[in-house]
């Protein structure tokens, strides 16, 4: 069992001493700072520096192949990963992720984790992030068909639009899917509309209701759920953006 | 007189208690709420020079407002962004402000504009910087959390993540890594802060959240 | 009822704890999550009341929903997780009988004892203080759940307070407010950034909120991908 664990990187023993971190700026505008020892790494999604030391050096790359790279994209994060190694000693760098919101630090040790799309932001080496199609109920309210998938031993740290909250689900959870951020793949799901009180009141919910389709988690596990979702943002923004130019 | 920071780091905002003598300047359109007993008066930013810059290259307001009382009374400071705002006593120090940065200041700050340099333009913090200098508080904002950093030898910063520095510090720019990885890794450009000094950074870049609002709309 | 609210001031949610046979009434699509044990009935009136069409019609056009849910809790200890759609904070107003005139889109939940019901404030107001046309007169006793962009500060009037344009969320009917220039001459007014500022007038209590959302989409705006017209 040890060997299995060891054989996937070289610098295996570094990853799971675990990295030194601090998240700053909870819950809104959270960015997560990585202290690294000399040669050690930590990977990120495009863009995600905001400072860092020089004595670290930055290389962009694929990981994992080509059909775990193509999971990636589906599950909306990018073909492209950011390796960050302390090169020329320990050195500290600041990642930060494009959306308002919160980040999460979670401990995998062998097991997984299923994350909402474009949720990744960083992990340590022995961590493996990809898509993973979910079938009909994978359908999050438009937010897609495939969620990700991380697995592995290291630290995984993902992000949020809004704060995160934590839920210890014992005796059943409903939260509506447009919130869901991870969750643990102990707790099984499925998808539902919304049901009401008076019969016919369920297409009357799902239509005007706004509360549409809801995720209902069974069994034992935790669930990481976000306070806010972007639509509402998207919507609010659009009469700033400027108009396009009519041709002609 | 007497100021609080409240609701730090992501709805900051200024409550200051003023007494007859006071006086306190500060971008126009900052004012969010004041008792009745407060005066206000719209005036040039600095000199004209400055208000101009201030204007044409950095989108900032050509005037500032000027607040007193005659009894007492009190007064809600706030920026367009949400995020942090912090305060500095300068005792005839000088710190440079990127733009949009100044919220409000004590009548001993004198504010001017400064050069910045192409660095400072590449690096998407424009051409000009704004000087603050004289003795007083002087107060600015950030979009997110502001983080304090002392930097001794070299930091690399990327664009859009500066939001102030002492003039000790002197700014280049560089490539994030290779000529691949500063192409694939979306870092692309960064900003080489270098000396000794302290900087003040800001934990998400506006241009940050316009890439993310891009990657989601139509 | 209990409620607690946490992630203030800009991610703040409502967790609210109800009992078997307790309701509350919210905004369309404010639930993020909740116990099983929590039936949802959506329509267009509070409660208590008859309105029906017209008063969802009303709501409409103070910026809110045309419909409301109601949650009831069918067991003991149910939990539901409750936001706004925007970043912003969350504030409770206790009701004792008397009303709150809250800014459209400022409402999220109430007791459903509490009438709601739109309120004329004024054309002029309306163009000028940034707000809606229509305000939500909340009336009766129990709680309120007040949202914003921006963190929620509270000012007891006494007297006279000045609020710039686009920062008021609620105040008590026992304030007036009416449209004022900020500086003493008009046009310093208009230099300042200011222009024209909401005066309040009398004894009561007052929500503002930290920030002004035009602000700030003005800000960023113009850093976005252009849309068809």
């Amino acid at each position: 069992m040890e060997q299995a664990t060891a054989n996937i990187v070289p610098s295996a023993a570094l990853a799971q001493a675990g990295l030194r971190f601090d998240i700053q700026h909870r819950p809104d505008f959270a960015i997560l700072g990585v202290k690294l020892a000399p040669g050690q790494k930590v990977l990120a999604e495009p863009s995600a520096m905001a400072t860092m030391d020089p004595t670290i050096e930055l290389k962009a790359g694929t990981r994992g192949g080509f059909g775990k790279s193509l999971g990636r994209l589906l599950g909306g994060e990018s073909f492209i990963v950011n390796t960050f190694t302390a090169k020329a000693g320990a050195g500290e760098v600041l990642l930060a992720p494009g959306a308002p919101g919160d980040v999460v630090h979670y401990r995998l040790s062998g097991n997984s984790l299923m994350l909402q799309r474009g949720s990744f932001l960083a992990h340590s080496d022995g961590v493996d992030v990809t898509g993973k199609w979910q079938g009909a109920r994978g359908f999050f309210s438009g937010e897609g068909l495939v969620l990700l998938k991380a697995e592995g031993s290291g630290d995984l740290f993902f992000n949020s639009y809004g704060a995160i909250l934590e839920i210890d689900v014992t005796q059943g959870f409903v939260v509506d899917t447009g919130y869901v951020v991870a969750f643990e793949d102990t707790l099984q799901y499925n998808v539902t509309i919304m049901p009401g009180l008076r019969p016919g009141s369920k297409v009357k919910s799902f239509l005007f209701g706004g509360e549409g389709l809801v995720c209902r988690f069974s069994g034992r596990g935790k669930v990481w759920i976000q306070t806010r979702t972007a639509a509402p943002f998207l919507r609010w923004v659009h009469p700033f953006r400027p108009v396009q130019k009519q041709n002609g | 007189m007497e100021a609080e920071i409240r609701n730090k780091p992501s709805f900051a905002n200024v409550l200051v208690r003023m007494r007859a003598g006071d006086g306190l300047v500060a971008e126009a359109d900052a004012m969010a709420s004041m008792s009745s007993s407060i005066e206000m008066k719209a005036r040039m930013a600095g000199g004209f020079f400055t208000s101009l810059v201030r204007r044409v290259f950095g989108k900032e307001s050509f005037f500032v407002n000027e607040f007193a009382t005659q009894s007492q009374g009190e007064l809600v400071l706030t920026q367009p962004v949400p995020g942090d705002i912090t305060s500095v006593a300068l005792n005839g120090s000088t710190l440079f402000l990127q733009q949009g940065a100044f919220l409000a200041c004590e009548p001993g700050v004198q504010l001017g504009v400064g050069w910045a340099g192409v660095a400072s333009l590449v690096g998407g913090e424009g051409l000009f910087r704004l000087k603050a200098s004289g003795s007083g508080t002087l107060w600015f904002g950030a979009y997110g959390g502001i983080i304090e950093k002392e930097v001794d030898g070299e930091l690399i910063v990327d664009s859009g993540h500066l939001v102030a520095y002492e003039p000790t510090l002197s700014l280049s720019m560089g490539l994030a890594g290779g000529l691949f990885s500063s192409f694939f890794s979306g870092e692309g450009l960064i900003t080489r802060v270098r000396g000794r000094g302290k900087v003040y950074l800001q934990s998400r870049a506006l241009a940050g959240l316009a890439a993310w609002t891009n990657s989601n709309i139509y | 009822m209990q409620t607690e609210i946490t992630c203030r001031p800009a991610s703040s949610v409502a967790r609210i704890t109800l009992q078997a046979g307790q309701s509350i009434t919210c905004e369309v699509g404010a639930m993020i999550a909740m116990s099983p044990e929590l039936s949802v009935e959506t329509s267009s009136h509070t409660k208590g009341s008859s309105g029906g069409f017209v008063s969802g019609l009303k709501r409409m056009f103070a910026g809110e929903n045309f419909f409301l849910n109601h949650f009831t809790a069918n067991a003991a200890d149910q939990v539901l997780i409750l936001g706004p759609g925007l970043m912003g904070d969350i504030v409770s107003h206790r009701l004792n009988g008397g009303s709150l005139i809250v800014q459209g889109s400022s409402w999220l939940a109430s007791d459903p004892d509490i009438e709601l019901d739109a309120t004329f404030q004024g054309l002029g107001k309306a163009l000028f203080s940034g707000e809606s046309v229509f305000w939500v007169r909340c009336t009766g006793t129990g709680d309120v759940l007040l949202s914003s962009f921006g963190a929620i500060y509270e000012v007891e009037v006494n007297g006279q307070y000045v609020v710039d344009t686009g920062h008021i969320v609620a105040f008590e009917d026992s304030l007036q407010f009416e449209m004022g220039k900020a500086s003493s001459s008009l046009v310093g007014s208009f230099l300042g950034g200011e222009g024209l500022v909401c005066k309040f007038n009398g004894r009561g209590k007052l929500y503002c909120q930290s920030h002004n959302p035009p602000s700030f989409g003005k800000l960023l705006g113009p850093m976005l991908k252009p849309r068809s017209a």
